[in-house]
């Protein structure tokens, strides 16, 4: 019964994480290496919004989650789309901004265990004989209403379906009349947003760390790969897998193999099906 | 006539501040300390802290007597890393050889913290005759043990805090009182992947095994684990009263929180249990914290009055850093420097020879008891009462309050057990 409440969790903590990565390349083929680094950022924001500004915690958090997409949408605008089509350039550019940010913060003061933001609601209740805190059981309910959102708004809104049309192919929706720069900045945007939204929810469970962001990179880079980067269904399968993968792990192996599961995920998945469950598109090159 | 008088003014203060007993010293070369220190992480952060005061102090009376001519002590530090993960030993020694060749250091104090990068680093102190006196993270008896093994080489290794073996004592004898005063039995041993922890982890179940405690399991997390849970269900599951944690990442407030949200009838008592250890620690938890036990290592970093100087050094970190003296690693090595700079005076040289010599020959009432190293060894020689040795220091936090409640010597409360357990 704990492996399946727990796993649940990791779960959907994993799929949080990983969704506005997936999301960003899925559109603008863009791989986000400075998706950690945003998370972090969110957090430090909401801290100095609730704790330093004293503001009200529900305000912080908006205002926090706009101004990492904002932030988002700035990184896209200025840095790059300059290097777009450029594979190993867009790495590099995000990867730096990442860094920059990350150590930034370090550099800044912000180390140690002392930056926390206070969890939604109090108390734990018990399934059956397990303990589970009611800040958990919320991950898992908005994880599934991020998750019900995103197929909402990609499937009956204009803008969803033309972030949609750009992710399918990007001539195509071009010749429709889509903006694809301009998709970029929202799908970047968006994406960065709910990088910001995955900190908020995650964060009260621990503290805010700049390390905290280079992990958060690697499980969203695991999730993507082993679900197929660009699909976001994918990653949603993927962070299901991963994340029981690891609590199984830590019942049965100990809890110092958990770190592999993740690593181990990515090369299996590059050696055996490297497209991914869901990467349909590296799929047919597979086979030619 | 304005301007003549600002003249001969603005020239007498520069002779008064060159001439002076002050003035002498710091016109002097200064002395080098290189400082190798995570400086993101507490032990590294308190460690400098805690240096800088001691200089602080120490130049503000004029410095270092060197054979008659008073030098200034300056303090030249690196940031390791070595308590991040993912961080390879290289970069410590990279730190110290830089601190070494390129910052011209006389001595190595402070680190480096983490054991596997300090045990790393002895050949390079051996290599260039740099005298280190190691004050904060390192715990690992791997140390003292090497240098006792080869003297010779690596005469110039000191410790000035407590090692893994004497903490373990320390956590034994609170564990039994627990058991006589509770009934007390089954033990759950958790872990940071990394060498002291490990190592520390493995003693505790030998030892608990002998002492006929149950140990109902060992759990090793990987350096940055953040989540804890299946763990402490472990823990739950086997009825076990007191989880033992060997971790000093920062995410171990992760495990105290969620410790707390499950209400899991079992004391948390920490050892480098760094997130416990500082007075932000009850803020971070929003005070899920409370009867969390941390071991120190040393007195004077929670308040106490082990000596006279306890609380003067402990006020005087407060005032300087605007904070109180946060946990392993402060206290030592604010009296690393102070051990250091006798030894120099009395040798009259800073000749790296005549500077252990000295060291060997340290018996100073410091802020944690009476100190002095094992000739051998050159580890600083603990004892349960302060004028006999340096002692350790185990707290508990109490209300918001770091409470220290062992050894009896200098404790200022007891054990509480939290209201979920109670018996």
């Amino acid at each position: 019964m704990e492996i399946i409440i727990y796993g649940t969790i990791n779960s959907v903590a994993l799929a949080l994480m990983a969704l506005g990565f997936a999301l960003v390349y899925g559109i603008s083929r863009i791989p986000n290496f400075a998706h950690g680094a945003l998370y972090v950022i969110t957090g430090f924001i909401t801290w100095i919004f609730l704790r330093a500004l004293n503001l009200n915690y529900a305000f912080s958090i908006v205002l926090a989650i706009i101004i990492a997409g904002i932030i988002g949408a700035f990184i896209y605008q200025f840095i790059l789309i300059r290097v777009r089509g450029m594979s190993i350039s867009e790495i590099i550019a995000s990867y730096a901004i990442g860094l920059a940010i990350l150590e930034g913060f370090r550099w800044g003061g912000f180390k140690g265990m002392t930056y926390t933001l206070p969890v939604f609601i109090e108390g734990t209740f018990f399934i059956g004989d397990i303990p589970v805190d009611v800040h958990r059981t919320l991950v898992v309910i908005i994880g599934a209403g991020v998750v019900t959102f995103l197929w909402l708004f990609t499937r009956y809104t204009r803008l969803g379906l033309a972030l949609r049309g750009m992710a399918q192919d990007e001539r195509a929706a071009l010749m429709l009349g889509i903006d694809s720069d301009r998709m970029a900045v929202v799908a970047m945007a968006i994406g960065s947003m709910l990088s910001g939204l995955a900190a908020i929810v995650l964060l009260p469970l621990g503290n805010i760390v700049v390390e905290k962001g280079y992990d958060v990179l690697i499980q969203a880079i695991a999730v993507c790969i082993v679900g197929g980067l660009g699909s976001w269904v994918g990653a949603v399968l993927a962070a299901f897998i991963i994340g029981f993968a690891q609590i199984l792990t830590v019942v049965y192996l100990g809890a110092h193999f958990q770190m592999v599961v993740a690593l181990l995920a990515i090369i299996l998945t590059l050696i055996l099906r490297p497209s991914g469950l869901f990467g349909r598109q590296k799929e047919l090159e597979e086979r030619v | 006539m304005k301007i003549k008088f600002l003249a001969i003014v603005t020239c007498f203060l520069a002779v008064f501040l060159f001439m002076g007993p002050g003035g002498k010293a710091l016109a002097q070369k200064p002395i080098i300390i290189g400082a190798p220190l995570s400086t993101a992480f507490l032990y590294g952060w308190s460690a400098e802290k805690g240096m800088k005061l001691a200089i602080e102090e120490i130049n503000s009376k004029g410095g270092v007597n060197v054979g008659g001519e008073k030098h200034p002590l300056k303090v030249e530090v690196i940031d390791t890393r070595d308590l991040e993960p993912g961080v390879p030993v290289s970069e410590a020694l990279l730190a110290v050889e830089k601190l070494i060749l390129d910052k011209k250091a006389d001595f190595i104090l402070g680190g480096p913290v983490r054991s596997e990068a300090a045990l790393a680093a002895m050949p390079l102190l051996s290599k260039y005759k740099k005298v280190s006196i190691l004050s904060t993270g390192v715990l690992t008896p791997a140390y003292h043990k090497t240098v006792a093994k080869e003297y010779d080489k690596y005469k110039y290794c000191f410790r000035i805090h407590g090692e893994a073996v004497n903490i373990v004592g320390e956590m034994f004898a609170n564990f039994n009182e627990l058991r006589t005063k509770y009934g007390f039995n089954n033990l759950f041993i958790i872990a940071q992947d990394v060498s002291h922890a490990r190592g520390a982890a493995k003693v505790m179940k030998s030892v608990a095994e002998k002492q006929k405690w149950n140990v109902t399991g060992v759990e090793i997390y990987p350096t940055g684990a953040s989540d804890f849970s299946m763990g402490l269900l472990k823990a739950r599951r086997t009825k076990s009263e007191i989880i033992n944690i060997w971790m000093d990442m920062p995410e171990s407030a992760i495990l105290l929180k969620q410790w707390y949200d499950m209400k899991l009838p079992a004391l948390p008592f920490g050892s480098t249990l760094a997130a416990a250890e500082q007075p932000g620690f009850w803020k971070a938890t929003d005070g899920k914290g409370e009867y969390t036990l941390a071991n120190v290592i040393n007195a004077g970093n929670a308040p106490s009055e082990a000596t006279p100087w306890t609380m003067k050094f402990y006020n005087a970190y407060a005032k300087r850093w605007g904070v109180e003296p946060e946990g392993l690693g402060t206290s030592s090595s604010y009296m690393a420097v102070y051990v250091l700079r006798d030894a120099i005076e009395r040798a009259g040289s800073l000749d790296s020879e005549k500077v252990v010599a000295e060291l060997e020959k340290t018996d100073i009432m410091g802020v944690y008891g009476r100190l002095r190293f094992d000739p051998k060894s050159h580890q600083v020689i603990p004892a349960k009462d302060p004028k006999d040795g340096v002692v350790g220091s185990i707290l508990q936090w109490q209300d918001g309050k770091r409470v220290v409640v062992y050894p009896k010597s200098i404790a200022k409360g007891t054990i509480m057990l939290p209201p979920w357990m109670k018996k």
